[in-house]
């Protein structure tokens, strides 16, 4: 392999990892800290509200609309976040 | 976790590409933090903006205005919290 390729292999891999941990993180709450809960937590919460002998039908179809719904919380409140950030690094708010 | 790329693989790298990949790394790092924060932004305003039982896929407008309002003010106070810490330590 020359450098270029080495370079590029480098780069997918490390795009692999840190990608596949953001969505773990997404779905589940990280073991170190008990109390973040992600859409497994969350959407539970919400649509399994009285546990019954299997998952309704109801409750699967809210679960799927809970799913992407908290995705879409997700990218509105990244988007709110790095805008804000941004703002604050213009204002050199993070000077001391 | 790879093993195709080897110790012997990384040697061969030209200066030129380490400092791209040590940049690649730094923007990485960055948006690594970003996501873990956004992680934990959104449970907390999730909770705060969403009471109800989910009827549809989508957020409402006020759903929306209050998940973005509630970023700001979580960074308000922590900013606020940040500037009171630093008063405190100067008296």
């Amino acid at each position: 392999m020359d450098s270029e390729s080495v370079k590029k292999a480098v780069i997918k891999q490390v795009l692999i990892e840190s990608n596949t941990a953001n969505a773990r993180q997404l779905i589940e709450a990280p073991r170190t800290r008990a109390a973040s809960a992600k859409i497994n937590e969350n959407c539970f919460e919400k649509c399994i509200p009285k546990p019954g002998s299997s998952v309704s039908a109801g409750e699967k179809a809210c679960i799927t609309n809970c799913m992407e719904k908290y995705m879409a919380a997700w990218n509105l409140v990244n988007t709110a976040y790095v805008r804000r950030i941004q703002q604050e690094v213009n204002n050199n708010s993070f000077e001391t | 976790m790879d093993a195709s790329i080897e110790q012997s693989d990384l040697d061969r790298l030209s200066d030129k590409d380490k400092g791209e990949l040590r940049q690649f790394m730094t923007n990485e790092q960055q948006r690594t933090r970003i996501q873990s924060q956004t992680h934990a932004l959104t449970d907390i305003c999730w909770k705060k903006c969403v009471p109800g039982a989910v009827k549809n896929n989508a957020l409402d407008s006020g759903e929306q205005s209050c998940l973005a309002n509630c970023v700001d003010r979580f960074l308000d106070v922590n900013f606020t919290t940040m500037k009171h810490l630093a008063n405190m330590r100067n008296q």
